[in-house]
């Protein structure tokens, strides 16, 4: 019967993965939307000012920002190997492990970076370029606590695999992409341009 | 299509699982719900504060004044009523309405209607709620800090925002407060969004979910989109408040800035336009399954109406720039932003037209929730035509921030979206707690609420035509607007016939709870998912999932025997 | 409800004497046009207003009509329709375009017109304007006029306090900042506003036709006392506005305290960039 068959096929039909991949979808274009915000403002900033750095600002060292975006993007590398790993069904928790000294590596260097520039005597108030500077940078690194957080809790998991743990990794896969090319952008748009 | 099926839980034993942290959506719902009314009450109170002051400066607040303003002799203060105006917005849009048309409504009908057992992440919906609750204790714990709560209006622009023009914690908690709803509402929305998307019955398409589930669905990808961008706002105010950044400031107040208050307004407006509509979609999406299921026929071009709220739901993400066209935005935006707002009637009118071709030749019921969709329709009406004077630029010039504004958005966002909280609490509440509520109380709040907020907005439109500007604590210090004091008295009147009827309602509803008479299965004979379970709904919904074979909206074809309407499960009966 | 009578007998009265004669329906109308552009404004609305009563005219008609005619108890058979034969969408869609094309379309048009020939449409800054600086403050309106040298923020500026003077029949510029909030420099006459941005210069323009005192307000919510962040506009004849300019020059050349850097809070006149 089309009724019975209907309910069985739905006993049957395993939806965490897509459940995931929706809801995931649905939070990053979330979290998305609040870094558009942030880069628009910027923008905004950027284009009506009449010169850019504004008077009696300089542009920080790239030095510290550049290396941040070298560990974030390898660790984003690793990261997509682990998980390459773990559909493959082998628990590679060594992979995670890294990634995650790497996440908190560049929170290491945030923290120089925010040290270095009030060692120069900017701070958050001296202005639309600092301000702009530390509170993008803040709140993208609150992000990335929230992400280290998460993997954390996974690497604990990981002890006792199941079947909801290809979708933890993917998803927390792709926040941790997401702050990654986050990250990029604001490198590239703030202390590169 | 449904992806999986969720299994049965155990019911709930202890005190605490079963109303307190309960996983349960419609425990959630139910808490939301009280926690709306909570607050409609309070925000209520603040309105009427406000319209006594308008209405008789320097009278002492009838009963309460005298225990609220000891100070001063029972009068509200000038700062007292600045924070009144503020948070009386604050609370009614997200702590009222908000809660119960998308908390309440949203966590009740969507599994119920879709054919599901639960939200798809019940823990993220519990967490939502008790962050919304969190908000709420930020918000009130505002008013009781040493220089008070915000009082910047509830669009709290800077630099009055900003500690420039208001010092003290009370606005860095109002900031905190939102942004904390903010988050407690995208985590709903997500949830409504992927249980929508995965969770609906089999054979349930798209176009085969009813109405109200659209207006919520669409009301869920709109606060997914654009509460962030609230978000990051606030984010960056509360640092300007906090941390001395320099965003929203400039000209003489700026020390070391180059900031932009004007800022502030576009982000707040991106966000604040959308939330008009995040605030009536699921009313107008419970209105149109209404009128359909009580004039027993089938809703008039359903399709056409879905398409047209979601047509409106794009529409409305780009015209937020007619808020500010007192800034002399550039010239041409200000004429895009007003060409593209005029389109959003052609939508509107399309869906106007199919209430009323639903209404035309049926066998139409005229009970409670039935009346209140009604009086939809017409506050809607002339909610959405007045903002035409609004959306041209030149009228604009003069009735910006009057209280013509102040009419128009009230007939929108409060009255349409109240009546149809109203409709929907009646509609549902004999699933949400087994009993009915009682017709004659709910038709004589009706009509009294009825009267009375025609009286206060059409009241608030014609004032405001006559020049009165908004968030004034006494209008009468200028010359030109002391003709209108007789028609402020009568505003306060009906506010206060109003608030009158309210009282009714709340009686109706508790009494009902527990008096009203049991109610069966399916009162309205209606033919969608949640009436097909026992009345109250069992803690798992559906023993078996249902498999859904017809649209919701079969009323009245000529061929059925026995009864004048199919459930969603039923095979559809050839015309 | 006693008290509330009382209350409004008390205030009623009151109010009848300080509004003296005024009728129920006069009550209710915008305050007097004063400007030579108002009543684009109100005629706009005007013309808005008719085309609303007219399509909500058969809002009403579909929704008490079909009450009355479909009820329950007249109409015990409902008709089973869909709504969507190819008919009834075109019907659907008629009205659509309808609301579009009679309302959307006029009213934009016209106001569009009205916005960029007049509103917009600036004098030329070599006619003979009046030209008036304005600094919002909480909660006060500043107003500067360039004073003999016709250079603003120059010592010899005239300033007034809530108090602007301008004359009848010339057209007047104004250019409008603030010093701390957002205001909204409001003319319920000229049936003008325009917010008073710190950092930012925004301006308007008008030309008034009657003199007389009036009301200038601040719409933009700007603090506790937003509501007495109100001014006097005093509309003279050109005679009298010229007397009273020259008056307020004499003075400013004795009386204001020259070294005071609070005083120059002007700008220098920015030339029509159109």
């Amino acid at each position: 019967m089309a009724l019975t068959e209907a309910r069985n096929a739905l006993k049957s039909n395993d939806g965490d993965k897509i459940i995931g991949s929706v809801a995931m979808s649905v939070t990053l274009v979330s979290f998305g939307m609040l870094f558009l915000t942030l880069m628009m403002a910027f923008a905004l900033y950027r284009f009506t000012a009449p010169v850019w750095p504004p008077a009696g600002m300089e542009r920080p060292s790239l030095l510290i920002p550049s290396i941040s975006t070298f560990l974030i993007a390898l660790s984003s590398y690793i990261f997509i190997n682990f998980q390459k790993n773990i559909e493959k069904g082998t628990a590679d928790k060594r992979s995670l492990l890294f990634v995650l000294i790497l996440g908190l590596g560049f929170m290491a260097s945030q923290f120089m970076f925010w040290n270095q520039l009030k060692s120069h005597g900017i701070y958050a108030s001296s202005g639309i370029f600092p301000s702009i500077i530390y509170s993008f940078t803040w709140i993208h690194a609150a992000h990335i606590v929230a992400a280290l957080g998460l993997m954390a809790w996974l690497y604990g998991s990981l002890n006792t695999p199941d079947k909801l743990t290809a979708v933890k990794v993917s998803s927390i896969g792709k926040f941790w992409h997401f702050l990654g090319i986050v990250w990029l952008i604001m490198f590239v748009t703030i202390f590169v341009l | 299509m449904a992806f999986f099926e969720q299994e049965i839980h155990d019911a709930p034993t202890t005190f605490l699982s079963k109303y307190v942290f309960s996983f349960d959506h419609k425990v959630i719902a139910k808490q939301f719900l009280w926690y709306g009314i909570a607050f409609l009450g309070i925000g209520g109170m603040m309105a009427l504060l406000i319209r006594w002051t308008l209405a008789f400066p320097g009278e002492p607040f009838p009963v309460i004044g005298h225990i609220l303003f000891p100070g001063n002799g029972g009068v509200v203060p000038p700062d007292t009523y600045a924070m009144l105006f503020t948070l009386h917005g604050t609370i009614m849009i997200f702590f009222a309405i908000t809660p119960i048309l998308i908390g309440a409504f949203g966590n009740y009908c969507i599994p119920l209607m879709i054919g599901a057992r639960d939200m798809v992440f019940p823990t993220l919906n519990m967490l939502s709620f008790w962050l919304a609750m969190l908000s709420a204790v930020l918000l009130l714990a505002s008013l009781f800090t040493p220089l008070g709560g915000a009082a910047g209006g509830w669009t709290s622009y800077p630099t009055l925002s900003t500690l420039i023009g208001s010092a003290g914690i009370g606005q860095t908690l109002w900031c905190l407060s939102l942004f904390v709803l903010g988050v407690s509402s995208t985590m709903g929305a997500v949830n409504y969004i992927a249980t929508i998307i995965t969770l609906r019955a089999p054979g349930m398409g798209y176009f085969d979910m009813p109405l109200t589930i659209w207006g919520l669905w669409l009301t869920a990808i709109l606060n997914a989109i654009f509460l962030p961008v609230l978000g990051a706002g606030l984010l960056l105010l509360t640092f300007d408040r906090v941390f001395g950044t320099t965003f929203f400031l400039a000209g003489a107040a700026a020390t070391s800035g180059s900031g932009d208050p004007v800022l502030f307004q576009h982000v707040f407006w991106i966000f604040g336009h959308p939330e008009v509509y995040i605030l009536i979609l699921p009313a107008w999406g419970i209105v149109s399954d209404l009128l359909s299921f009580f004039a027993r026929k089938p809703a008039f071009g359903a399709k056409a109406t879905a398409l047209s709220m979601t047509a409106i739901t794009i529409l409305s993400t780009l015209v937020y720039g007619h808020h500010m066209y007192s800034t002399q935005m550039s010239p041409l935006l200000t004429q895009s932003f007003m060409m593209l707002t005029m389109t959003i009637s052609i939508p509107s009118a399309v869906f106007f037209a199919n209430w009323l071709g639903t209404l035309w030749k049926g066998s139409i019921r005229f009970d409670t929730p039935m009346l209140f969709s009604l009086g939809v329709v017409f506050v809607f009406g002339l909610g959405g035509l007045t903002g035409l004077y609004l959306a041209t630029v030149s009228t604009d010039l003069y009735l910006h921030d009057t209280y013509f504004v102040v009419g128009h958005f009230h007939y929108t966002m409060a009255a349409s979206v109240l009546l149809g909280g109203f409709a929907g609490t009646y509609f549902w509440f004999p699933k949400m707690f087994g009993r009915m509520m009682n017709e004659r109380l709910g038709k004589i709040h009706f009509w009294i609420s009825m009267v009375g907020l025609n009286g206060i907005f059409m009241g608030m439109m014609v004032i405001g035509h006559a020049g009165m500007h908004r968030r004034i604590y006494n209008p009468f210090v200028y010359e030109f607007l002391q003709n209108l004091i007789p028609l402020n008295m009568f505003i306060t009147i009906s506010a206060l016939t109003m608030g009158a009827a309210q009282i009714v309602f709340v009686y109706n509803f508790i009494h009902s709870m527990y008096k009203g008479p049991i109610a069966s299965q399916n009162p309205w004979e209606v033919g969608t998912l949640e009436w097909t379970i026992p009345s109250p709904a069992p803690h798992y919904n559906f023993k078996d999932i249902p498999v859904v074979r017809c649209g919701p909206h079969e009323y009245g074809n000529p061929n059925l025997v026995g009864k004048d309407f199919q459930y969603q499960t039923e095979e559809l009966v050839k015309a | 409800m006693n008290l509330l009578l009382n209350l409004f007998m008390k205030h009623f009265v009151t109010s009848a004497d300080a509004a003296s004669n005024v009728g129920f329906w006069e009550a209710m109308k915008p305050p007097i046009d004063i400007s030579t552009n108002g009543h684009l404004i109100d005629s706009l609305f005007m013309l808005t207003t008719w085309l609303i009563l007219f399509f909500f005219f058969f809002v009403c008609l579909g929704l008490f009509g079909f009450s009355y005619l479909y009820s329950k108890k007249r109409n015990k058979k409902p008709f089973y329709t869909h709504g969507t034969s190819r008919k009834h969408i075109a019907i659907v869609a008629g009205i659509g375009a309808l609301v579009f094309i009679m309302v959307d379309m006029q009213i934009t048009t016209i106001s569009n017109r009205d916005f960029v020939n007049v509103f917009l449409n600036y004098p030329k800054e070599d006619q003979d304007i009046v030209r008036v600086q304005v600094l919002g403050q909480q909660w006060a309106w500043n107003f500067r006029y360039a004073g003999k040298d016709g250079v603003f923020n120059t010592e010899d500026d005239v300033v007034t306090l809530n108090d602007l003077r301008l004359p009848v029949n010339k057209p007047v510029i104004f250019q409008i900042t603030s010093k701390d909030v957002i205001h909204s420099l409001y003319f319920p006459n000229a049936r003008l506003k325009v917010d008073a941005m710190p950092g930012r210069i925004s301006r308007m323009w008008y030309e008034l036709t009657k003199t007389g005192l009036y009301d200038i307000a601040c719409a933009e919510m700007c603090g506790t006392y937003h509501y007495r962040m109100q001014a006097k506009l005093t509309v003279y004849t050109q005679t009298e506005y010229d007397a009273w300019l020259n008056e307020m020059q004499d003075r400013a050349d004795f009386t204001t305290e020259k070294d005071k850097a609070d005083l120059y809070w002007g700008w220098k006149w920015l030339a029509d960039t159109k």
